[in-house]
């Protein structure tokens, strides 16, 4: 391999983790948006007039109603087109697309024994994607990852100072939270994911926050997560708690798109791509499975041995 | 021995979700009793187990009259929609009813057959705390109803008359009364279920 080539490999994992900011740093604005989309919709149905949204709802007010206006414009008609999307990862329109999370598509069926077009038709892009990529939505999509990517590195911030264990489990206890979680689901209702999901939970504190001014006990939830993260290990909750990343990477346990090693290249004494990944897939032993296609490992390894492409089978 | 490590790791898991029913057990203050559904809601029961709680119909609704549940419901609740009549009711646009994936919302149109066909409740009419029935002329709540004539009618100081059978129980009679507290309220079709089978 040319040197030009793999240093080209290293950049491409800097660019894949870059990316992964934005397009997670775009799903949470876009959550935020629709949220605040409703006080649009109350503004424009009560006024419909800049003028008037300032003297009922001030100055600030009348700056996010433009904009909005302006925003929404763009897509069509601005009542249209909040009136077609909505909802939260959990399940979701964006111009009237559905997608429906796998966890509430099996809640609906566990409990309801019925589906919908709707719910199925959401659900084609989540299984296609996840089919071919992996658990690329961990990465890219999860509102709450952003929150956990940003907890990991304070922990390892505070690793200067202090000693914070890195448990280890087994990969079966996230299927254990899907069976305990469904249990609980069906004596209780679908409610329940807010509390056991960590994006649900985001999802919901995002728009109480937003639409309605009120802290939603999700927020909770989400919180003590981001605790178990940092005092458990690095990436607790992803790793080993969260059972729509082990239903994804189950999903795309044959992921068409993954981490390649380079063996020859690949130095004995090395750790570092599994110890910076956030999903502890080991790549020195060509592990693949759970692989979200971040681009960390890619970025750390000292002889960009690992890139990512096609599986060879 | 892979798959004992599985199982114990399985079983493990299982316990973490069961910590969330104890959150049912808090102390619960003031809860909520009365609260409407969303227009075109099946039957409650029904409603809770087709409902996923994705807020889609709190979202479109252009009135901000659907909120959804904190724990303040109960744990049955959590995350479902709720309309609190007297702070708001529903302008029946029926925004929520296309939104809704599950079917929980049956689809209405925002036309008059769509509204006619909704059942949210009834409003009952206190007569002892209403300002027309005590000789002094009112009638806010005949002038927010949407269906006026056919839900309610008036009388002589603009004393109103519920029509069960074309209330529709929209809760915006109760977010208009000018009486404090309000004289006619809005009782859930799941509470008047209730008590007709009781």
């Amino acid at each position: 391999m040319a040197a030009g080539e793999k240093s080209r490999w290293g950049l491409y994992g800097k660019g894949l983790l870059v990316l992964s900011l934005f397009t997670r740093t775009g799903v949470l604005a876009l959550l935020c948006f629709l949220a605040f989309s409703t006080e649009y919709a109350n503004l424009k149905m009560g006024h419909n007039n800049a003028r008037l949204v300032e003297l009922s709802a001030g100055k600030p007010m009348r700056i996010a109603y433009e904009w909005t206006e302006k925003f929404l414009s763009l897509f069509g008609e601005p009542e249209e087109v909040v009136r077609t999307s909505g909802g939260m990862t959990w399940s979701i329109r964006v111009l009237g697309m559905p997608f429906t999370d796998p966890i509430a598509a099996l809640s609906l069926l566990a409990k309801h024994h019925r589906w919908t077009w709707s719910i199925a038709l959401g659900l084609i892009a989540p299984l296609t994607i996840a089919f071919f990529f992996g658990r690329v939505f961990c990465a890219y999509i999860c509102p709450a990852s952003l929150a956990f990517f940003v907890t990991s590195r304070i922990r390892s911030l505070l690793e200067k100072f202090f000693y914070f264990p890195d448990i280890r489990l087994h990969h079966g206890v996230a299927w254990g939270v899907l069976a305990g979680g469904l249990v609980v689901m069906l004596l209780f209702g679908h409610g329940i994911w807010t509390l056991i999901l960590p994006y649900f939970a985001m999802g919901q504190t995002i728009f109480q926050a937003i639409a309605f001014g009120t802290l939603s006990v999700a927020a909770a939830s989400l919180g003590l997560f981001l605790l178990v993260d940092v005092l458990l290990g690095k990436q607790f909750t992803c790793r080993y708690l969260c059972p729509t990343g082990r239903l994804l990477g189950w999903i795309g346990a044959r992921q068409a798109v993954t981490i390649r090693r380079d063996a020859a290249h690949c130095l004995e004494s090395c750790r570092s791509c599994a110890d910076v990944c956030p999903l502890s897939v080991n790549p020195k032993v060509d592990e693949t499975r759970d692989c979200s296609v971040c681009g960390e490992c890619v970025t750390i390894c000292p002889t960009q041995c690992l890139s990512i492409g096609r599986e060879k089978r | 021995m892979k798959r004992r490590g599985f199982l114990k790791a399985f079983f493990a898991g299982t316990l973490l979700p069961l910590a969330v029913p104890l959150l049912d057990k808090l102390p619960g203050g003031n809860r909520l009793r009365r609260f409407l559904r969303p227009p075109g809601a099946l039957p409650e029961k029904e409603f809770l187990d087709t409902c996923i709680g994705c807020g889609q119909c709190a979202n479109v609704c252009p009135n901000k009259c659907i909120e959804t549940y904190g724990l303040d419901g109960g744990l049955d609740n959590l995350a479902t929609p709720r309309i609190v009549a007297r702070s708001k009711g529903c302008i029946l646009c029926m925004a929520c009813t296309q939104v809704c994936p599950t079917g929980a919302l049956k689809k209405l149109e925002p036309t008059e057959e769509g509204m006619r066909a909704v059942a949210m409740g009834t409003a009952f009419v206190t007569e002892s705390i209403c300002y027309s029935f005590s000789g002094r002329t009112c009638g806010a709540c005949y002038r927010a109803c949407p269906l006026p004539g056919e839900a309610m009618t008036i009388g002589q100081y603009e004393q109103p008359t519920v029509h069960a059978e074309h209330c529709v129980g929209c809760g915006l009679c109760e977010q208009a009364c000018i009486h404090m507290p309000q004289a006619i309220r809005i009782v859930p079709i799941a509470e008047l279920r209730e008590r007709d089978t009781a």
